[in-house]
């Protein structure tokens, strides 16, 4: 019972999710509304078991003073009190002046922009010892990083026939890769959902 | 000279850290302003948005964050000059928790300089989690993922809203996307199975992915990282000056990129001089 039920549900909803692109009979489309509401529901629920899962992993590591115990609490804080603003300031608390928006714009914002702007100097390293011309394939990724690169790039344009070169790269070999990873991942989604939906699959009900 | 070379190789990174802090700052110090070009992919989005009808409704789905603001937010900002100038009405999403806070300002400044009203001429709907699923709600019914928006106002009492129920009943959507979820799902979820023009925004490192989307129809036009912000400012404030108080920040910042990648390509010509004489040196010893 405790496999089979929620096998039939996944069957049912499936089939239905499938012919909902194809059936665009109204009756049929509104169902398809609830049941999207129904996940949009759950979804929002996830934060909230999110919330939980973080504080049972890390709480207990805080207060056995485990390995780096202090970010963890500094982390459990930070959360608490985002949390606790961000219900207790409510609908406006994106408005100025609220403290919710003040985490956001004077901690949020510049620690996330510092993690992401650290990239440019990693890239510059990792490209600097990583891109060499070992052997012909190296040779080809090498040549072709470096064109769009300077391609993308204002003194890059002046270059002549450089930009065509970059848009031949871009729009040919580059369009034939995409479309063969994305048909080859599209077909492998299929499977999969088939699995899924026929019950083969089970890993998500938490099997093997 | 074959240890110099080695150690070349092998130098400390900070080195090169240091040479990227220059290459970012001496443009900003002193603007080289070289001039760019449009490329076609962006043109076609200032194209689509100007084929929107006076009095017309775009959605827009903003799903960025403080990360990804430098490369995307330019494009937002001068997205939103476009359409409050044309009085083209606006509807926004996102599917980003970390968004709202950086669109509220910005739409609210922008809205007041054009002197819109909001409800009438412009909404913001919220955020709303579920990804894929949110997205499918976008495209089969709006009011019902979305039944307020940010201020608590039910969608449907919104005028702007009035007689927009999904996303092919506006005249374009726009995505400024960051990641997932964003342009790719957009197109995946519910581009061909409604056929809604589509029309988007990502990060330099998205840009090769969404190509094939441009080449095959399913978005009509594509701006790609600071190049693509900074050429559709351009587009924007071609035929007038952008008044003070407006920077045009990708723009500005394509003078970084020109110094930040000549110095990457620098190191990538240097680094392989030297290994292809070191390899040369210890294979003739």
């Amino acid at each position: 019972m405790r496999t089979t039920v929620p096998l039939v549900i996944g069957f049912v909803v499936g089939v239905f999710m499938v012919g909902e692109f194809f059936i665009p009979h109204w009756r049929y489309q509104e169902i398809k509304t609830l049941l999207l509401e129904f996940g949009l529901v759950l979804a929002g629920a996830a934060f909230l078991l999110g919330l939980i899962n973080l504080t049972q992993v890390n709480l207990p590591k805080v207060l056995r003073r485990e390995e780096d115990w202090g970010y963890k609490a500094l982390m459990l804080v930070s959360m608490a009190l985002t949390v606790f603003f961000g219900l207790f300031e409510g609908l406006g608390r994106n408005d100025d002046g609220m403290v919710y928006k003040w985490i956001f714009d004077y901690l949020l914002v510049p620690l996330n922009a510092t993690m992401f702007a650290l990239l440019a100097f990693y890239i510059a390293s990792a490209a600097f010892r990583a891109f060499r011309a070992r052997n012909l394939d190296a040779t080809v990724l090498l040549l072709a990083a470096c064109v769009v690169m300077l391609a993308r790039v204002p003194i890059g344009e002046q270059i002549p026939y450089l930009p065509e070169f970059m848009a031949w790269i871009m729009d040919v070999p580059n369009v034939a890769a995409r479309r063969a990873i994305f048909i080859g991942a599209a077909l492998g989604a299929v499977a999969t959902g088939l699995r899924i939906i026929l019950g083969i699959e089970r890993s998500h009900l938490g099997g093997d | 000279m074959l240890d110099l070379l080695i150690k070349f190789q092998n130098m400390d990174r900070r080195w090169i850290f240091l040479g990227m802090a220059f290459a970012i700052l001496i443009p900003l110090l002193f603007p080289l302003k070289l001039p760019f070009k449009v490329n076609k992919e962006v043109q076609a989005i200032y194209d689509a948005i100007e084929e929107v009808p006076k009095g017309g409704t775009v959605l827009l789905s903003a799903d960025f964050d403080p990360a990804s603001l430098p490369e995307l937010g330019p494009f937002f900002n001068a997205h939103l000059h476009h359409l409050f100038r044309n009085d083209t009405k606006v509807v926004i999403v996102t599917l980003w928790p970390t968004a709202p806070a950086l669109i509220i300002p910005e739409m609210t400044k922008l809205a007041a300089e054009y002197g819109k009203e909001y409800g009438r001429d412009y909404a913001y709907l919220g955020f709303k989690d579920g990804k894929e699923l949110a997205i499918k709600t976008i495209g089969a019914n709006i009011p019902q993922g979305f039944p307020s928006d940010y201020k608590g106002t039910p969608t449907g009492d919104l005028p702007v809203m009035k007689g927009m129920r999904q996303a092919r009943d506006f005249d374009l959507m726009v995505a400024v996307s960051a990641g997932f979820p964003g342009l790719n799902e957009y197109v995946l979820q519910i581009q061909g199975q409604y056929d809604l023009k589509l029309v988007g925004s990502c990060t330099a490192v998205s840009g090769p992915d969404y190509i094939p989307f441009y080449k095959s129809g399913q978005l009509i036009g594509l701006a790609a990282g600071m190049p693509g912000s900074a050429q559709y400012e351009t587009l924007v404030w071609e035929d007038r000056t952008p008044p003070k108080h407006v920077k045009l920040l990708a723009t500005a910042a394509m003078d970084v990129l020109n110094l930040g990648h000549l110095f990457i390509i620098a190191l990538i010509i240097a680094g392989n001089v030297a290994f292809f004489i070191t390899r040369r040196v210890e294979e003739s010893a």
